[in-house]
Protein backbone atom coordinates (compact mmCIF):
# COMPACT_ATOMS: atom_id res chain seq x y z
CA UNK A 1 0.00 0.00 0.00
CA UNK A 2 1.03 3.32 -0.64
CA UNK A 3 0.37 4.61 2.68
CA UNK A 4 2.59 2.38 4.11
CA UNK A 5 5.36 2.91 1.38
CA UNK A 6 4.85 6.96 2.86
CA UNK A 7 4.52 6.12 6.65
CA UNK A 8 8.65 4.15 6.09
CA UNK A 9 9.35 7.10 4.09
CA UNK A 10 8.90 9.17 6.42
CA UNK A 11 10.18 7.39 9.18
CA UNK A 12 13.18 6.52 7.60
CA UNK A 13 13.41 10.00 6.30
CA UNK A 14 13.02 10.90 10.50
CA UNK A 15 15.79 8.32 11.62
CA UNK A 16 18.07 9.00 8.58
CA UNK A 17 17.62 12.69 10.30
CA UNK A 18 18.64 11.53 13.97
CA UNK A 19 21.86 9.53 12.65
CA UNK A 20 22.93 12.07 9.99
CA UNK A 21 21.96 15.13 12.01
CA UNK A 22 19.47 18.34 11.10
CA UNK A 23 21.29 20.42 9.11
CA UNK A 24 21.03 18.57 5.52
CA UNK A 25 17.87 17.83 5.81
CA UNK A 26 15.09 20.14 4.42
CA UNK A 27 12.62 21.59 7.26
CA UNK A 28 9.59 19.47 6.86
CA UNK A 29 6.79 22.51 6.67
CA UNK A 30 3.03 21.42 7.55
CA UNK A 31 0.35 23.94 5.96
CA UNK A 32 -2.05 23.26 8.57
CA UNK A 33 -5.59 24.90 9.21
CA UNK A 34 -9.33 24.30 9.07
CA UNK A 35 -11.18 23.06 6.16
CA UNK A 36 -11.78 25.72 3.36
CA UNK A 37 -9.02 28.38 4.38
CA UNK A 38 -6.94 27.86 1.17
CA UNK A 39 -4.24 25.68 2.41
CA UNK A 40 -3.92 23.35 -1.23
CA UNK A 41 -4.23 26.75 -3.16
CA UNK A 42 -1.24 28.43 -0.79
CA UNK A 43 0.75 24.69 -1.38
CA UNK A 44 -0.02 24.72 -4.61
CA UNK A 45 0.98 28.34 -5.38
CA UNK A 46 4.43 28.24 -3.56
CA UNK A 47 4.87 24.67 -5.42
CA UNK A 48 4.37 26.44 -8.94
CA UNK A 49 6.17 29.31 -8.01
CA UNK A 50 9.28 27.12 -7.09
CA UNK A 51 9.29 23.97 -8.53
CA UNK A 52 6.71 24.59 -11.64
CA UNK A 53 4.25 21.48 -10.57
CA UNK A 54 1.41 21.62 -8.20
CA UNK A 55 0.81 19.62 -5.04
CA UNK A 56 -2.84 18.58 -5.43
CA UNK A 57 -6.21 19.76 -6.75
CA UNK A 58 -8.37 22.58 -5.08
CA UNK A 59 -11.74 23.13 -4.54
CA UNK A 60 -14.55 24.98 -3.34
CA UNK A 61 -16.04 21.77 -1.21
CA UNK A 62 -14.15 21.16 1.92
CA UNK A 63 -12.24 18.42 2.73
CA UNK A 64 -10.90 18.55 -0.86
CA UNK A 65 -7.93 17.26 0.25
CA UNK A 66 -8.11 14.28 2.42
CA UNK A 67 -4.87 12.82 2.41
CA UNK A 68 -1.63 14.91 3.07
CA UNK A 69 0.50 15.50 0.40
CA UNK A 70 4.27 16.53 0.75
CA UNK A 71 6.18 18.31 -2.16
CA UNK A 72 9.87 17.73 -1.22
CA UNK A 73 12.73 19.87 -2.13
CA UNK A 74 10.71 23.45 -2.71
CA UNK A 75 13.71 25.47 -3.01
CA UNK A 76 13.32 29.22 -1.92
CA UNK A 77 15.75 31.79 -3.11
CA UNK A 78 15.48 34.92 -1.32
CA UNK A 79 18.58 37.62 -0.81
CA UNK A 80 21.36 35.47 -2.79
CA UNK A 81 20.73 32.05 -0.43
CA UNK A 82 18.36 29.30 -0.93
CA UNK A 83 16.17 27.77 1.44
CA UNK A 84 15.11 24.03 1.22
CA UNK A 85 11.83 22.79 2.57
CA UNK A 86 9.15 20.21 2.15
CA UNK A 87 6.02 21.30 2.01
CA UNK A 88 3.14 19.07 3.35
CA UNK A 89 -0.15 20.34 2.46
CA UNK A 90 -2.61 18.40 4.76
CA UNK A 91 -6.32 17.66 4.93
CA UNK A 92 -8.77 20.78 7.27
CA UNK A 93 -8.46 19.50 10.90
CA UNK A 94 -11.85 19.95 12.13
CA UNK A 95 -13.47 18.45 15.14
CA UNK A 96 -16.87 17.35 13.17
CA UNK A 97 -17.07 15.31 9.66
CA UNK A 98 -20.81 15.26 8.59
CA UNK A 99 -21.64 13.63 4.86
CA UNK A 100 -24.22 16.19 4.91
CA UNK A 101 -22.04 18.97 4.52
CA UNK A 102 -21.46 17.34 0.50
CA UNK A 103 -24.37 16.97 -0.35
CA UNK A 104 -25.24 20.62 -0.76
CA UNK A 105 -21.98 20.20 -3.23
CA UNK A 106 -24.57 17.56 -5.88
CA UNK A 107 -22.89 14.72 -4.72
CA UNK A 108 -24.54 11.54 -3.75
CA UNK A 109 -24.68 10.14 -0.38
CA UNK A 110 -22.66 7.10 -0.59
CA UNK A 111 -20.42 9.00 -2.20
CA UNK A 112 -20.42 12.23 0.26
CA UNK A 113 -20.40 9.12 3.06
CA UNK A 114 -17.01 7.85 1.59
CA UNK A 115 -15.80 11.32 1.57
CA UNK A 116 -16.72 12.37 5.11
CA UNK A 117 -14.74 8.71 6.18
CA UNK A 118 -11.81 9.94 3.84
CA UNK A 119 -11.66 13.17 5.56
CA UNK A 120 -11.66 12.21 8.96
CA UNK A 121 -8.96 9.35 8.57
CA UNK A 122 -7.46 12.44 6.76
CA UNK A 123 -7.60 14.47 10.02
CA UNK A 124 -5.97 11.98 12.01
CA UNK A 125 -3.23 11.72 9.67
CA UNK A 126 -2.40 15.35 9.99
CA UNK A 127 -2.81 15.51 13.89
CA UNK A 128 -0.31 12.46 13.80
CA UNK A 129 1.80 13.82 11.99
CA UNK A 130 2.01 17.39 14.00
CA UNK A 131 2.88 14.96 16.61
CA UNK A 132 5.26 13.53 14.76
CA UNK A 133 6.70 14.67 11.33
CA UNK A 134 6.70 18.40 10.91
CA UNK A 135 9.31 21.21 11.62
CA UNK A 136 7.34 24.31 11.48
CA UNK A 137 4.27 25.12 10.73
CA UNK A 138 2.38 27.30 8.03
CA UNK A 139 -0.95 28.10 9.79
CA UNK A 140 -3.33 28.76 7.39
CA UNK A 141 -7.09 31.06 7.60
CA UNK A 142 -9.73 32.29 5.58
CA UNK A 143 -9.87 35.95 6.87
CA UNK A 144 -13.44 36.21 6.48
CA UNK A 145 -13.76 34.29 9.18
CA UNK A 146 -13.64 33.88 12.91
CA UNK A 147 -10.27 32.69 14.21
CA UNK A 148 -12.09 32.63 17.46
CA UNK A 149 -12.76 28.93 16.95
CA UNK A 150 -11.76 25.93 19.20
CA UNK A 151 -10.24 24.07 16.30
CA UNK A 152 -7.76 26.88 15.87
CA UNK A 153 -7.19 27.63 20.09
CA UNK A 154 -6.55 24.25 19.83
CA UNK A 155 -4.19 23.67 17.27
CA UNK A 156 -2.13 27.38 18.06
CA UNK A 157 -1.71 26.03 21.46
CA UNK A 158 -0.35 22.20 20.44
CA UNK A 159 2.33 24.07 18.10
CA UNK A 160 3.34 26.55 20.76
CA UNK A 161 3.79 23.26 23.33
CA UNK A 162 6.19 21.71 20.42
CA UNK A 163 7.99 24.95 20.13
CA UNK A 164 7.37 24.49 16.25
CA UNK A 165 8.12 27.82 14.21
CA UNK A 166 4.61 28.86 13.27
CA UNK A 167 3.50 31.44 10.70
CA UNK A 168 0.29 32.54 10.43
CA UNK A 169 -1.20 33.39 7.08
CA UNK A 170 -4.57 35.44 6.81
CA UNK A 171 -5.90 34.08 3.34
CA UNK A 172 -8.47 35.61 1.01
CA UNK A 173 -7.67 39.39 1.16
CA UNK A 174 -8.84 39.48 -2.34
CA UNK A 175 -12.50 38.79 -0.75
CA UNK A 176 -14.51 41.79 0.31
CA UNK A 177 -14.91 41.27 3.75
CA UNK A 178 -11.60 39.68 4.96
CA UNK A 179 -10.72 41.05 8.32
CA UNK A 180 -6.96 40.57 8.81
CA UNK A 181 -6.73 42.75 12.41
CA UNK A 182 -9.00 40.07 13.44
CA UNK A 183 -6.79 37.26 12.95
CA UNK A 184 -3.79 39.51 14.33
CA UNK A 185 -5.75 39.98 17.72
CA UNK A 186 -6.67 36.31 17.85
CA UNK A 187 -2.78 35.41 18.05
CA UNK A 188 -0.78 37.96 19.09
CA UNK A 189 2.04 36.42 20.03
CA UNK A 190 2.44 34.98 16.11
CA UNK A 191 3.32 36.86 13.36
CA UNK A 192 0.88 37.48 11.08
CA UNK A 193 0.83 37.85 7.08
CA UNK A 194 -1.84 38.87 5.20
CA UNK A 195 -2.11 37.43 1.44
CA UNK A 196 -4.20 35.93 -1.27
CA UNK A 197 -3.26 32.35 -2.72
CA UNK A 198 -5.78 32.66 -5.14
CA UNK A 199 -4.52 35.57 -6.73
CA UNK A 200 -0.86 35.69 -5.30
CA UNK A 201 -0.88 38.77 -3.79
CA UNK A 202 1.41 39.59 -1.13
CA UNK A 203 3.72 36.67 -2.15
CA UNK A 204 6.82 38.42 -2.04
CA UNK A 205 6.52 38.84 1.81
CA UNK A 206 5.18 35.28 2.65
CA UNK A 207 8.23 33.77 0.93
CA UNK A 208 10.30 36.58 3.18
CA UNK A 209 8.92 35.20 5.87
CA UNK A 210 8.94 31.22 4.83
CA UNK A 211 13.02 31.92 4.41
CA UNK A 212 13.48 33.41 7.84
CA UNK A 213 11.70 31.33 9.93
CA UNK A 214 12.29 28.16 8.63
CA UNK A 215 15.80 28.82 6.64
CA UNK B 1 -23.86 12.75 20.17
CA UNK B 2 -21.07 13.80 22.68
CA UNK B 3 -21.74 16.74 24.83
CA UNK B 4 -23.79 20.08 23.55
CA UNK B 5 -24.38 23.48 24.86
CA UNK B 6 -27.58 23.87 26.02
CA UNK B 7 -27.29 27.97 25.10
CA UNK B 8 -25.75 27.88 22.38
CA UNK B 9 -25.79 24.55 20.97
CA UNK B 10 -21.92 24.13 20.58
CA UNK B 11 -21.07 20.54 20.36
CA UNK B 12 -17.55 19.28 22.33
CA UNK B 13 -15.87 16.10 21.38
CA UNK B 14 -16.74 13.21 23.76
CA UNK B 15 -14.51 13.82 26.78
CA UNK B 16 -13.81 17.56 25.33
CA UNK B 17 -11.94 18.76 28.49
CA UNK B 18 -12.92 22.44 27.54
CA UNK B 19 -16.30 21.92 28.66
CA UNK B 20 -14.77 21.93 32.14
CA UNK B 21 -14.04 25.54 31.90
CA UNK B 22 -17.43 26.74 29.91
CA UNK B 23 -18.83 26.87 26.12
CA UNK B 24 -16.18 28.56 24.52
CA UNK B 25 -18.57 29.55 22.07
CA UNK B 26 -20.90 31.63 24.74
CA UNK B 27 -19.44 30.96 27.95
CA UNK B 28 -22.29 28.65 29.17
CA UNK B 29 -22.08 26.32 31.30
CA UNK B 30 -24.94 24.09 31.24
CA UNK B 31 -24.16 20.89 28.62
CA UNK B 32 -26.31 18.58 28.12
CA UNK B 33 -25.20 14.67 27.41
CA UNK B 34 -26.21 11.89 25.44
CA UNK B 35 -25.18 8.82 26.21
CA UNK B 36 -23.27 6.25 24.50
CA UNK B 37 -25.78 3.60 23.38
CA UNK B 38 -27.70 5.98 21.06
CA UNK B 39 -25.24 7.35 18.39
CA UNK B 40 -27.34 5.86 15.86
CA UNK B 41 -30.15 8.04 16.80
CA UNK B 42 -28.01 10.64 17.58
CA UNK B 43 -28.47 13.27 14.49
CA UNK B 44 -32.42 12.88 15.08
CA UNK B 45 -31.84 12.97 19.05
CA UNK B 46 -29.51 15.96 18.05
CA UNK B 47 -31.84 18.01 16.63
CA UNK B 48 -35.20 17.17 19.23
CA UNK B 49 -33.40 16.93 22.39
CA UNK B 50 -31.63 19.75 22.90
CA UNK B 51 -34.24 22.28 24.86
CA UNK B 52 -36.32 19.55 26.04
CA UNK B 53 -34.64 16.32 27.68
CA UNK B 54 -32.28 17.22 30.17
CA UNK B 55 -32.98 13.83 31.46
CA UNK B 56 -30.07 11.47 30.65
CA UNK B 57 -26.99 11.54 31.81
CA UNK B 58 -24.35 13.33 33.91
CA UNK B 59 -25.55 16.76 33.69
CA UNK B 60 -28.93 16.06 34.32
CA UNK B 61 -27.79 13.91 37.19
CA UNK B 62 -26.16 17.08 38.07
CA UNK B 63 -29.44 18.61 37.61
CA UNK B 64 -31.13 16.29 39.79
CA UNK B 65 -28.40 17.27 42.42
CA UNK B 66 -29.39 20.10 42.42
CA UNK B 67 -33.60 19.92 42.73
CA UNK B 68 -33.15 17.46 45.32
CA UNK B 69 -30.93 20.35 47.08
CA UNK B 70 -34.13 22.28 46.22
CA UNK B 71 -36.12 19.93 47.91
CA UNK B 72 -34.30 19.27 50.41
CA UNK B 73 -34.48 23.56 50.81
CA UNK B 74 -38.04 23.18 50.28
CA UNK B 75 -38.70 20.76 52.97
CA UNK B 76 -35.76 21.85 55.16
CA UNK B 77 -37.91 24.27 57.03
CA UNK B 78 -40.45 22.06 58.14
CA UNK B 79 -37.55 19.37 58.63
CA UNK B 80 -35.47 21.44 60.77
CA UNK B 81 -38.40 22.70 62.49
CA UNK B 82 -39.80 19.62 63.26
CA UNK B 83 -35.99 18.86 64.52
CA UNK B 84 -35.92 21.69 66.81
CA UNK B 85 -39.25 21.13 68.04
CA UNK B 86 -39.96 17.89 67.79
CA UNK B 87 -43.15 16.57 69.90
CA UNK B 88 -45.63 18.82 71.06
CA UNK B 89 -45.23 21.92 68.04
CA UNK B 90 -46.06 20.52 65.25
CA UNK B 91 -48.91 22.98 64.29
CA UNK B 92 -46.53 25.84 65.43
CA UNK B 93 -43.50 24.43 62.67
CA UNK B 94 -46.66 25.45 60.24
CA UNK B 95 -46.70 29.08 62.07
CA UNK B 96 -43.23 29.22 62.17
CA UNK B 97 -42.47 29.40 58.75
CA UNK B 98 -45.00 31.63 58.13
CA UNK B 99 -44.16 33.84 60.24
CA UNK B 100 -40.72 33.71 59.58
CA UNK B 101 -42.46 33.82 55.48
CA UNK B 102 -43.25 37.47 57.09
CA UNK B 103 -39.54 39.12 57.34
CA UNK B 104 -38.34 37.10 55.23
CA UNK B 105 -40.35 36.62 51.87
CA UNK B 106 -37.36 34.03 51.21
CA UNK B 107 -38.90 30.89 52.64
CA UNK B 108 -42.11 31.06 50.60
CA UNK B 109 -40.48 31.88 47.15
CA UNK B 110 -37.67 29.22 48.05
CA UNK B 111 -41.18 27.16 48.29
CA UNK B 112 -41.41 27.98 44.71
CA UNK B 113 -38.22 26.70 43.71
CA UNK B 114 -37.65 29.66 41.24
CA UNK B 115 -34.72 30.63 43.47
CA UNK B 116 -31.01 29.18 43.43
CA UNK B 117 -31.55 26.90 46.65
CA UNK B 118 -28.04 26.67 47.81
CA UNK B 119 -27.56 30.48 47.89
CA UNK B 120 -30.50 31.20 49.06
CA UNK B 121 -31.49 28.85 51.98
CA UNK B 122 -28.46 29.61 54.15
CA UNK B 123 -28.61 33.26 54.07
CA UNK B 124 -32.70 33.16 54.43
CA UNK B 125 -31.85 30.57 57.32
CA UNK B 126 -29.47 32.50 59.03
CA UNK B 127 -31.66 35.44 57.98
CA UNK B 128 -34.79 33.81 59.90
CA UNK B 129 -32.80 32.61 63.05
CA UNK B 130 -30.91 35.77 63.60
CA UNK B 131 -33.53 38.01 63.84
CA UNK B 132 -34.73 36.21 67.33
CA UNK B 133 -31.13 36.81 68.14
CA UNK B 134 -30.97 40.31 67.04
CA UNK B 135 -34.60 40.94 68.70
CA UNK B 136 -37.02 41.43 65.79
CA UNK B 137 -40.59 41.27 65.64
CA UNK B 138 -40.54 37.57 65.76
CA UNK B 139 -38.88 37.73 69.05
CA UNK B 140 -41.81 37.10 71.22
CA UNK B 141 -42.47 33.86 69.53
CA UNK B 142 -39.26 32.28 68.84
CA UNK B 143 -37.78 33.46 72.23
CA UNK B 144 -40.86 31.32 73.92
CA UNK B 145 -39.87 28.28 71.53
CA UNK B 146 -35.93 28.52 72.68
CA UNK B 147 -36.94 29.06 76.06
CA UNK B 148 -39.19 25.99 75.46
CA UNK B 149 -36.54 24.15 74.10
CA UNK B 150 -34.02 25.15 76.51
CA UNK B 151 -35.65 23.63 79.29
CA UNK B 152 -34.48 20.33 77.71
CA UNK B 153 -31.91 21.22 75.38
CA UNK B 154 -28.78 23.41 76.87
CA UNK B 155 -29.36 26.97 75.73
CA UNK B 156 -25.49 26.40 73.82
CA UNK B 157 -27.66 24.53 71.44
CA UNK B 158 -29.78 27.45 70.05
CA UNK B 159 -27.05 29.26 68.33
CA UNK B 160 -25.41 26.04 66.96
CA UNK B 161 -28.71 25.37 65.62
CA UNK B 162 -28.45 28.03 62.43
CA UNK B 163 -25.34 26.51 61.40
CA UNK B 164 -26.33 22.97 61.66
CA UNK B 165 -29.87 23.95 59.33
CA UNK B 166 -26.96 25.12 57.53
CA UNK B 167 -25.80 22.03 57.43
CA UNK B 168 -28.80 20.47 56.84
CA UNK B 169 -28.93 22.02 53.53
CA UNK B 170 -25.17 22.14 52.34
CA UNK B 171 -24.14 17.58 53.52
CA UNK B 172 -27.04 16.71 50.85
CA UNK B 173 -25.46 19.62 47.98
CA UNK B 174 -21.90 17.81 49.15
CA UNK B 175 -23.17 14.60 49.31
CA UNK B 176 -24.74 14.77 45.66
CA UNK B 177 -22.33 17.03 43.91
CA UNK B 178 -19.52 14.95 44.90
CA UNK B 179 -20.14 11.74 43.37
CA UNK B 180 -21.55 13.15 40.35
CA UNK B 181 -18.66 15.40 39.57
CA UNK B 182 -16.50 12.28 39.62
CA UNK B 183 -19.06 10.50 37.48
CA UNK B 184 -19.01 13.14 35.23
CA UNK B 185 -14.96 12.88 35.13
CA UNK B 186 -15.41 9.34 34.80
CA UNK B 187 -17.55 9.87 32.26
CA UNK B 188 -15.21 11.91 30.54
CA UNK B 189 -12.44 9.88 30.93
CA UNK B 190 -13.84 7.02 29.27
CA UNK B 191 -15.26 8.35 26.28
CA UNK B 192 -11.97 10.20 25.34
CA UNK B 193 -12.06 8.28 22.06
CA UNK B 194 -9.75 9.31 19.43
CA UNK B 195 -13.14 9.31 16.63
CA UNK B 196 -16.65 8.72 17.43
CA UNK B 197 -18.95 7.34 14.59
CA UNK B 198 -21.97 9.09 15.22
CA UNK B 199 -23.77 7.19 12.25
CA UNK B 200 -22.33 6.49 8.66
CA UNK B 201 -20.51 9.33 7.15
CA UNK B 202 -20.85 11.49 10.36
CA UNK B 203 -18.00 11.76 12.97
CA UNK B 204 -16.69 13.91 15.65
CA UNK B 205 -12.96 13.51 16.45
CA UNK B 206 -10.93 14.20 19.31
CA UNK B 207 -8.18 16.56 18.31
CA UNK B 208 -6.16 16.45 21.29
CA UNK B 209 -6.35 12.78 21.98
CA UNK B 210 -5.55 12.30 18.07
CA UNK B 211 -2.34 14.74 18.51
CA UNK B 212 -1.76 12.27 21.55
CA UNK B 213 -1.88 9.00 20.87
CA UNK B 214 0.85 7.02 19.38
CA UNK B 215 -0.79 4.62 17.42
CA UNK B 216 -1.71 6.35 13.73
CA UNK B 217 -5.22 5.45 12.57
CA UNK B 218 -5.03 4.71 8.99
CA UNK B 219 -8.83 3.39 8.36
CA UNK B 220 -11.83 4.08 9.92
CA UNK B 221 -14.57 1.07 9.72
CA UNK B 222 -18.05 2.23 10.23
CA UNK B 223 -18.89 0.14 13.08
CA UNK B 224 -16.88 2.19 15.20
CA UNK B 225 -13.78 0.45 15.05
CA UNK B 226 -10.65 1.82 13.02
CA UNK B 227 -7.58 0.12 12.32
CA UNK B 228 -4.57 1.45 13.56
CA UNK B 229 -0.44 0.97 12.84
CA UNK B 230 1.16 0.56 16.37
CA UNK B 231 4.72 2.17 16.49
CA UNK B 232 5.98 -1.05 17.68
CA UNK B 233 5.00 -2.64 14.42
CA UNK B 234 5.67 -0.95 11.69
CA UNK B 235 8.54 -2.80 10.73
CA UNK B 236 5.86 -5.86 10.18
CA UNK B 237 3.44 -3.14 8.67
CA UNK B 238 0.91 -4.98 11.31
CA UNK B 239 -2.23 -4.03 11.63
CA UNK B 240 -4.35 -4.28 14.23
CA UNK B 241 -7.86 -3.36 14.68
CA UNK B 242 -8.94 -1.54 18.09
Amino acid sequence: MGLFADLRDSISAVTAKLFAGESEDPKRIGIYGPPNAGKTTLANRIARDWTGDAVGPESHIPHETRRARRKENVEIERDGHTVSIDIVDTPGVTTKVDYEEFLDHDMEKDEAVRRSREATEGVAEAMHWLREDVDGVIYVLDSTTDPFTQVNTMLIGIIESRDLPVLILANKTDLEDSKVQRIRNAFPQHETIELSALEGENMDEVYDRIAEKFG
Amino acid sequence: MPHQCTNCGHTFADGSKEMLSGCPECGGNKFQFHPSEVPDDAPDDATEEPPERPDTGVPSAVGKAAATVRDLVRDDTPVSDDATSPDDETPQTADAPETAGGPSPGAPSADDGNRDPPDATPGQSTGTDSEPDDGGDDDAEDAAQASARSEMVTADDLPERPPSEGRVVKEPDADADEPDMEALREELNEQFESIKVLAPGQYELNLMELYDREEYIIALQENGRYVIEVPETFAGSERREE
